[in-house]
């Protein structure tokens, strides 16, 4: 089986915190895995040192095989990646950032068939400030796109998204999986996770708590449903 | 290549879109023009100088556009984008952050050069302007003025950690300089003790030899020559150094 994203030992502390503690993630290709946790357990974080975006203590990641601090130009060809909470240049317009974004790869899609996708056509010609919260949230899904990535990095996708914008989203992650994506996301919505997730690895402080798939950790719970075996495994937690 | 000319040509939308850098970096300068050529005409400078107002006042002007670029735009615009983290963004593509800054140095040069050109243009239409000095020298002299200026740009970029702090010092920054340096009121007509004060901002020696190749004059120019190139080796030594992406 090929491995998509390999993270080895992974800490990192800031000051006298430790914010990712001894972490090991191994993704394989065509898997959607949920790294899930609480606010502030280490989610962004952990996203920003596998990306390169941070340094880290000591540890090892690997992306499609390439390390993302040496190889970046190359392996961000392949990946696409939504940070939580964007933000964009003052008065660009939708169709403008799609077009900056589309420069800056070797193989771009077409973004006019994206924004069809996430019904954001009709707003090519307007400022990207003037978009809603849901929708810009939608944009930044759909940037994270352009490049057809192989691995797609999306941290909180669908916070602040109405009913049928998320189902939207999925709809999109899911078709792309089935072509084969590699998908790493953060949520806090276990319902987007259980449709959407083959694993998870729950994180609490920065070290992993548990990681398997949906089905064995709902079974492993005295609960049916992803949220209550979630917030079980986190009551043991801080009954240990 | 092609990616950066795509990004040129939608980062120079978004400046056209803000009509303050236009306004400071262009119009403002080739308003002083007008104004100067209508007050003074073909008047000389004083009564036993050879050259006229408008000659005098060209060099100056031709600073405002930098002047502009060099103390607001580069150094806001680079605090917004750290700030909204749209530098972080552009590490996780093929490109890296730093094209983005080379991006929009080059719009901030466009539009300085844009700002002189035009006042050339409007002092040789209606005013007969014309350099004494070689326009070459002048040119060179105009580059030099405008990296150095742009390096301590990037390095109030640099030193200021949010957007607010990047205000108020490129106000403190900007205005003095606008103001004191000689770029929108003559130097000559400050009185001594502002003169020797004001002697002490890098833009006034910018001025100063600006003013003289303009003007063809055979004045020593070593001092404003070290103060600007010292400014643009401190500027780009410093600003690398404290330089952050976010």
């Amino acid at each position: 089986m090929e491995i998509s994203i390999e993270v080895k030992n992974l800490n990192k502390h800031y000051g006298n915190r430790i914010v990712v503690n001894n972490l090991n993630l191994t993704v394989k290709k065509g898997e959607v895995f949920g790294l899930l946790g609480p606010n502030g357990a280490g989610k962004s974080t952990t996203i920003d040192c596998i990306l390169g975006l941070k340094s880290f203590d000591n540890g090892s990641v690997r992306i499609l095989g390439m390390d993302p601090t040496k190889e970046r130009k190359r392996l961000f060809e392949r990946v696409g990646v939504q940070l939580q909470s964007s933000s964009y240049q003052g008065n660009i317009r939708i169709g403008e950032i799609c077009e900056e974004m589309a420069a800056l790869y070797r193989s771009p899609a077409n973004y006019d068939d994206l924004l069809a996708q996430f019904k954001l056509d009709q707003y090519q010609k307007q400022p990207v400030a003037k978009l809603s919260g849901g929708e810009k949230q939608k944009l930044s899904v759909l940037l994270a796109l352009i490049p057809q990535p192989e691995v797609l990095f999306l941290d909180e996708l669908t916070t602040g998204l109405d009913t049928e914008a998320r189902r939207a989203v999925w709809d999109v992650l899911i078709d792309l999986k089935e072509k084969g994506l590699t998908l790493f996301l953060t949520s806090h919505y276990m319902d987007e996770v259980e449709v959407l997730c083959d694993r998870i690895c729950i994180i609490n402080r920065g070290h992993a708590l548990v990681t398997d798939t949906v089905p064995e950790l709902i079974k492993r719970s005295p609960y049916q449903r992803l949220e209550d075996a979630y917030l079980w495994v986190m009551k043991e937690e801080i009954a240990v | 290549m092609k990616k950066f000319l795509t990004l040129l040509k939608i980062k120079g939308k978004l400046s056209l879109r803000c009509i303050d850098s236009i306004f400071f970096g262009v119009c403002m300068p080739v308003g002083i023009m007008i104004l100067i050529g209508l007050i003074s005409g073909q008047n000389p400078t004083t009564s036993d100088a050879g050259t006229t107002l408008i000659q005098s006042s060209f060099g100056a002007l031709a600073t405002v556009g930098i002047c502009a670029t060099a103390f607001m735009s580069i150094p806001l615009t680079i605090a917004d984008y750290r700030d909204k983290k749209i530098l972080k963004q552009f590490f996780v593509t093929p490109v890296s952050p730093t094209m983005l800054l080379w991006v929009h140095s080059v719009i901030n040069m466009l539009l300085s050069v844009v700002s002189a050109l035009l006042i050339y243009a409007v002092a040789k239409t209606f005013f007969s302007y014309e350099m004494i000095g070689s326009k070459l020298t002048f040119m060179g002299s105009y580059l030099l003025v405008m990296v150095s200026m742009y390096s301590l740009g990037l390095l109030i970029a640099s030193l200021c950690q949010t957007v607010k702090t990047a205000n108020v010092v490129c106000s403190i920054v900007y205005f003095p300089m606008l103001f004191l340096s000689g770029a929108t009121i003559p130097f000559e007509i400050f009185p001594k003790p502002l003169q020797a004060v004001a002697g002490f901002l890098p833009l006034t020696q910018g001025i100063k030899l600006l003013k003289s190749t303009s003007l063809g004059l055979e004045t020593s120019l070593l001092f404003p020559l070290i103060v600007l190139f010292g400014s643009l080796v401190i500027g780009i030594i410093l600003s690398i150094r404290f330089f952050r992406w976010e």
